[in-house]
Order: C-alpha cells, then sequence, then structure tokens
C-alpha cells in the first residue's frame, strides 16, 4: 500500500522540529549542526513527497542540488568546528562569544 | 594715444604699480618705494596732461551684464573731474616724495608704498567714474586702502584698533550709500552720471541716501568718530588720505550728483554740515597731539565745505558772451555791448570745491610740516613737549606758518578766498549759517595759532625738541611745493581756463555784501589769532586747563560724547542683543537640531548594540523571530 501524503508531511514537519528545537536550544555546536541538517533532510523528505505526489521530478532536482550542497556544506561546517576545537579547547557556543566582546 | 586710453592709463599705472609691490617687491623696500614714486609721478604728469590739454570726454564700456542689468566701466572727464584729478595727482605726488624720506627706516615700507599705490588706484577710480555702481566699487575700495594705511603699524594695538574703527565706521555710511544707489536705479533705470542729469525722478530720500555715504567718507556727524583716531596711521597717510584726498571724496561725490539734489535734502546736509564744522572746531581747542588738532581741523574744515555745498545755488548775473547774445536775441537786433543776463547756479558746487581745492593745498602742507616735525622729534607728538623749533627747523617753520595763515584766512592766501567765498554763499543764503561759519571761523584761527605757538615759538620742552635739527630735502622740497599752491592757490585768476565749468560757480561777494564779508573775515581772524596769542603761554600745560578747568573739561567731555554714546550702544545694546541670539543659536539650533538628532541616532544605535550579545542562540531566536515576522506579513495578519 502507498502512504498517503500527509503522513510524509507530518513526518518531515516533525523532523524539522526536532532540528529547529535542537538548534534553538542546545548548546554544542555539532549537536546545533546536526540539527540544521535534520532541518535540511526534513524539507528534502517534502520535496520527494510532493514531486511524487503530482508525478512530476521537480522536487526530485531539488534534492539532487540540496543534497549536494548539504554534502559540501557538511564538509566545511565540520572542519570549522575541528578548527575551533583546536583553538579554543570548547564547542559550547555559550564560551563562543568573541563577537561581543 | 587717445585721451580715452590715456585716461585708463593714470587709473591702471598705480594699480600695475601696487600689483608689482604686492608679487615681486616685498622684501625690497626701496625698489618698492621707487617703482610707487614713479607710479605717482606718471599719474601726476598724465593727468596735467589730460586736464590742462582740455580733453573732454566719456567713455563706457560694459563689463557684466545681468539679465537686464548692465554694470559698466566708464570714464566721465568734465571740468570737475579734471580739476579733482590734479589735485589727487599733485598732492600724491608731494606726498609720495615725502614718504620717500619719513618712511625711510620703516620695515615694512614694501607695504606702505604698495599700499600708496592701491590708494591712488581706487581715488583715481572715484574721480573718474562715470556712473554710480561702479563710483562704489572705488569708494569701498578707498575704505579697503585707508584700513591698509592706517593700520600699517599694527603691532601697536590702537593703530590696529583704529583701522577697524574707520573701516566699520564707514560701513555704516556705505549701507546707506548702497541703499541710495539701488533706489536711484531703482527709481530711474539708470546711475550714469550723465544720464541722471537728463532726467531723474525728484526725491527727496535718494539724494539723502547718497549723503550717507559722504558723512562716512567725509566724517560728518554723527560718523565723525573714525578720523581723529585715524591720525594712528604714518603721519604722510594722514596728509594724503585723512586730510587732502580721501575725506574730500565725500565732497566731490556730492558735486557729482548735484543734478539729484532737491532742496529739502540740501537744508539738511547744510545744517549737518555746518553743526560739524562748529563740533571739530570745538574738539580741536582742547587737543594736545598735533596730529590730533590737525585731524579736527580737518574734521571742521569738511564740514565748512559739506555746509558749502548745502547752501546751494545762487541767483545771479552774469556778462553773455557774444555766442550766447547772439542765440538770445533775435536775428537783425543790434547788439549793443554785452548784455547781462539773470541765471541761477549751483553756487554751493563752485564754493565746495574751490574750499576743497585750497584746503587739499595747506591741509596736506600742514600734516606733512607736521610729519616733519614729527620726525625731527623722534616721534614725539605732544605740543606741550615740544616749543622752540622755529629756529631749529627754519625750513618746516616758515612753510607751516603759510599754512597755518592760509587756513585761518590771512588775506591774499588761499583759504582767504574760498573761506569767504562760502561765508558769502551763506551770507547770501542763509543768516543762521553764517552766523556759525563766522563764529567757527574764530575757533579755527584760535586753535591753529595755538598749535603754531605752542609747536615753534618759546623754548624747547623736552630733550626730543631740544636735539631736533631740519630734515634733508626729500622731506622739505614737498612742503615748499604746497606752501607754493597754498599762497597761490586762492587765485581763481592763476587756474587755466580748462576749469571754466567748475570755477565759473565760485560765488563772489559784490556790492554792500562785498564789504560784510571782508570785515567778518577780518574780524574773526584777528579776534581769534589775537584771543590765541593772549591766552596761550610756552607752557608744557594747557592754558585753558589751568584757567578754566570746567570749559576743558566741557569741551573734553563734548569731544569724548559720540565715542561714548557708541560704546554705550555696542557694550550694552548690541552686545546684548547678539549674546541674546547668541543663546538663542545654542539652544535651538546647535542644541535642539544638531545636537538633538546626534542624540537621537547615538540612542538608536545603543538600542541596536543591546541586541548584540555574542551568543548564537540569542542571533537564533531573532531569526526566529524574524521569520514569524516575515510570515504574518506575507500571510496579510500584519
Amino acid at each position: 500500500m502507498i502512504a498517503p501524503l500527509h503522513t510524509y508531511i507530518v513526518l518531515s514537519a516533525l523532523l524539522f522540529a526536532i532540528g529547529f528545537f535542537g538548534v534553538l536550544l542546545r548548546k554544542n555546536t555539532l549537536v546545533i549542526f546536526m540539527g540544521l541538517e535534520l532541518m535540511l533532510v526534513a524539507s528534502t523528505l517534502a520535496l520527494a513527497a510532493f514531486s511524487r505526489y503530482n508525478g512530476t521530478i521537480d522536487g526530485d532536482v531539488f534534492v539532487f542540488f540540496i543534497l549536494t550542497v548539504a554534502a559540501a556544506e557538511v564538509a566545511v561546517g565540520l572542519a570549522i568546528i575541528v578548527a575551533l576545537f583546536r583553538r579554543r579547547q570548547t564547542i559550547e557556543v555559550d564560551e563562543l562569544d568573541a563577537l561581543k566582546n | 594715444m587717445s585721451p580715452v586710453s590715456l585716461a585708463f592709463a593714470v587709473l591702471l599705472l598705480p594699480l600695475a604699480s601696487a600689483a608689482i609691490i604686492a608679487l615681486f617687491l616685498r622684501r625690497a623696500g626701496g625698489l618698492a618705494s621707487a617703482v610707487s614714486v614713479l607710479a605717482a609721478t606718471g599719474i601726476a604728469g598724465l593727468a596735467l596732461l589730460l586736464a590742462l590739454g582740455n580733453y573732454r570726454f566719456e567713455a563706457s564700456f560694459e563689463w557684466l551684464r545681468l539679465g537686464d542689468f548692465v554694470l559698466s566701466i566708464g570714464l566721465k572727464l568734465d571740468d570737475l573731474a579734471a580739476l579733482m584729478l590734479c589735485i589727487v595727482g599733485v598732492v600724491g605726488l608731494c606726498i609720495h616724495v615725502f614718504s620717500l624720506g619719513y618712511m625711510h627706516d620703516d620695515a615694512a615700507r614694501a607695504r606702505y608704498f604698495g599700499g600708496l599705490s592701491i590708494f591712488m588706484f581706487s581715488m583715481l577710480g572715484i574721480v573718474l567714474a562715470d556712473n554710480l555702481f561702479m563710483l562704489f566699487i572705488f569708494w569701498e575700495l578707498v575704505g579697503f586702502s585707508s584700513w591698509l594705511l592706517i593700520g600699517h603699524w599694527h603691532e601697536r594695538p590702537s593703530a590696529s584698533a583704529a583701522a577697524k574703527k574707520a573701516f566699520i565706521v564707514n560701513r555704516v555710511g556705505d549701507f546707506g550709500f548702497l541703499l541710495g544707489i539701488i533706489l536711484c536705479y531703482w527709481a530711474n533705470g539708470t546711475v550714469n552720471l550723465t544720464a541722471l542729469g537728463g532726467h531723474h525722478v525728484f526725491s527727496t530720500l535718494i539724494p539723502l541716501l547718497l549723503f550717507c555715504g559722504a558723512v562716512g567718507k567725509s566724517a560728518q556727524l554723527p560718523l565723525q568718530v573714525w578720523l581723529p583716531d585715524a591720525m594712528e596711521g604714518p603721519t604722510p597717510v594722514s596728509a594724503l588720505i585723512h586730510a587732502a584726498t580721501m575725506v574730500a571724496a565725500g565732497i566731490y561725490m556730492l558735486c557729482r550728483i548735484n543734478v539729484l539734489m532737491v532742496p529739502e535734502a540740501l537744508t539738511i546736509i547744510m545744517w549737518v554740515g555746518t553743526a560739524t564744522a562748529l563740533y571739530a572746531a570745538l574738539c580741536a581747542i582742547v587737543q594736545s597731539d598735533i596730529k590730533k588738532v590737525l585731524a579736527y581741523s580737518t574734521l571742521s574744515q569738511l564740514g565748512y565745505m559739506v555746509a558749502a555745498f548745502g547752501l546751494g545755488s545762487l541767483r545771479g548775473t552774469h556778462l553773455l558772451t557774444i555766442g550766447e547774445a547772439a542765440q538770445l536775441i533775435p536775428p537783425g537786433t543790434p547788439i549793443i555791448g554785452l548784455d547781462i543776463a539773470p541765471r541761477v547756479y549751483a553756487a554751493g558746487v563752485g564754493a565746495a570745491m574751490f574750499h576743497l581745492t585750497t584746503h587739499a593745498f595747506f591741509k596736506a602742507l600742514l600734516f606733512l610740516g607736521s610729519g616733519s616735525v614729527i620726525h625731527a622729534c623722534h616721534h614725539e607728538q605732544n605740543i606741550f613737549k615740544m616749543g622752540g623749533l622755529a629756529k631749529k627747523l627754519p625750513l618746516t617753520f616758515w612753510t607751516f606758518t603759510i599754512g597755518v595763515a592760509a587756513i585761518i584766512g590771512l588775506p591774499f592766501l588761499a583759504g582767504f578766498f574760498s573761506k569767504d567765498a562760502i561765508l558769502y554763499l551763506a551770507f547770501a543764503n542763509n543768516r543762521a549759517v553764517f552766523a556759525v561759519l563766522a563764529f567757527t571761523a574764530i575757533l579755527t584761527a584760535l586753535y591753529m595759532v595755538r598749535l603754531w605757538k605752542l609747536v615753534f615759538l618759546g623754548a624747547p620742552r623736552s630733550d626730543a625738541a631740544g636735539h631736533a635739527h631740519e630734515n634733508n630735502l626729500v622731506i622739505t622740497l614737498p612742503l615748499v611745493v604746497l606752501a607754493a599752491l597754498a599762497v597761490l592757490g586762492g587765485y581763481t585768476g592763476i587756474y587755466p581756463k580748462v576749469f571754466t565749468g567748475v570755477f565759473e560757480l565760485i560765488p563772489e561777494a559784490h556790492g554792500s555784501a562785498h564789504l560784510v564779508i571782508l570785515v567778518t573775515s577780518l574780524a574773526v581772524l584777528l579776534i581769534g589769532a589775537g584771543l590765541a596769542l593772549v591766552i596761550y603761554k610756552p607752557s608744557s600745560t594747557d592754558a585753558i586747563a589751568e584757567k578754566s578747568p570746567v570749559l576743558f573739561g566741557a569741551l573734553a567731555a563734548l569731544r569724548n560724547s559720540f565715542d561714548a554714546v557708541y560704546d554705550y550702544y555696542v557694550e550694552k545694546i548690541q552686545q546684548r542683543f547678539a549674546m541674546l541670539l547668541s543663546a538663542l543659536e545654542r539652544i535651538l539650533l546647535a542644541g535642539l537640531i544638531v545636537q538633538g538628532l546626534a542624540g537621537l541616532v547615538g540612542l538608536f544605535g545603543l538600542g541596536a548594540r543591546a541586541l548584540h550579545v555574542g551568543k548564537i542562540n540569542a542571533y537564533v531566536y531573532w531569526f526566529f523571530g524574524g521569520t514569524v515576522v516575515l510570515w504574518l506579513f506575507v500571510m496579510g495578519v500584519l
């Protein structure tokens, strides 16, 4: 049986909410980063579902691009976090307030 | 060269000299003085050539066009201008030569001679100008050069204060002058002197406003306060600018615009001049500075000229020339001899210009004489510390004596004739003015003889006077030339026929009036000079101050009254008003608008800075909030 569209939308919204609150509430940069990725994935899921529902490949094409960019972004983002940890010995956002002072 | 280009050459020669000195010769005092004196010689030569060669013309070209308004630069050389041109040229040359000696050791000689040249340029511009706007431009330029030369010794605070005072007081008069010119242009559509002579609107206001300029420049009441202070300048400057030429420019300007005059304006002008003559003569009696005495004497004589101008025209007769007779009388009538025709002529112009001419000679002589005395006494100017200089400075003594004799109106000297012309005019037109002017003549004789006696007679009363010795030829030669002019300048017969346009206007006493004037003139001379000889003994204190302190105090108070009033006005009224405006400016402009706006922006910045906390979480919340707002906006909720 084929799951109806709204289940995908709900799942996507749940994933997005988890990622969003992860970004909002967690203090560890790595976890925040994971939350960001989760939101990204939630949106690609919604896109793929809509694409299937409409019978076009517009959404799928978007997903391809988003995944590609996300892969590059993960590489850069993780590298920044590693470099940050090397320099500051911490990746807790509360301690990373050099912008203010 | 055509006469027009000659006239332009006269005008531009001193400008070129000033430019050369200012650009190249600022450190070379000797060369600068040579250039300036050469220019003055050229001016005098060309001026005499133009005047005596009977070149009379008007030439004008457009300089600026602003819409319908055309500002033109033009020269108008008539008999009046030619006479003034000669006075400025000849007296100017004498004073340039005198300056060679007097300013020989001055550190800033180049600036001094440059200033003289720029003054000559400005003055000649006034003399030759054919319209009021051009006249005004040069009018302001003489004000500038006067400021420059009064403040020549600007290290002395009194000199630089005097220069500023002269400039500012003149500005007050010039404001009225400019208003008058604008009004004249508005009413008549032109300010060209010849065109105005053709037709113009009759108005009392225009000539009176124009007269304001003369009140400032010729130092008439109530703007006379700057002239005595202007004596802070070098003595030759006092002679050239503040006695012979620039201060006379006011009278010259009045004669130039004579066509605009109406009886009401003339009456006011007459009384202003009369009051100035009397006031200044009273002040002159209590002065102890040799130059200040001469300054007040200048004021008084300028008052005479203005009064003469204000006395206006005279009804007289003149002999018809054969040509005129032929025009008036129907052809065919046999002309038997020369008929006498009644005429109304501008006697005021004639008398004022005649006195201006003789005054330029003898007052320049007196000032240069005082300069010679001051130079010999090592810059001692107090007449009570002089005395006995007659033997030490024989040439200066004799020339100065001629000057004194000329100004007090000793018969057969220049002042006698010109003063009598004014007295006769006053006698014929207004007896009250005649009485005041006659009384002023007594005072003139009194203070001039007082000065002469205290400076030259008796025994020296200071070391400076005791060690004085006669100056060299550069200083004494101009004195001799001017002394000759002060003797001869009163004989209208010796002036070439080319000045007829002015000299035919000089009123001459005749009939019974002749006797009245002669007796009055001699009586005032004898009373004044006699009083001075009796009252003043060669001593180091003022005889009047000793015998009648009340009278002396009253005269001194009279002298200070105007300055006191102006000081009070400036300090108590103008200064307070300025402070009020300054406070308003600080509160409204600087406070509310400038600082208020800056404060508002700063406050906004303070708020914006508070948002910037440096926590990534906080930024995320803001981002979220922003997204929500955007969403609400897109949904049409907001």
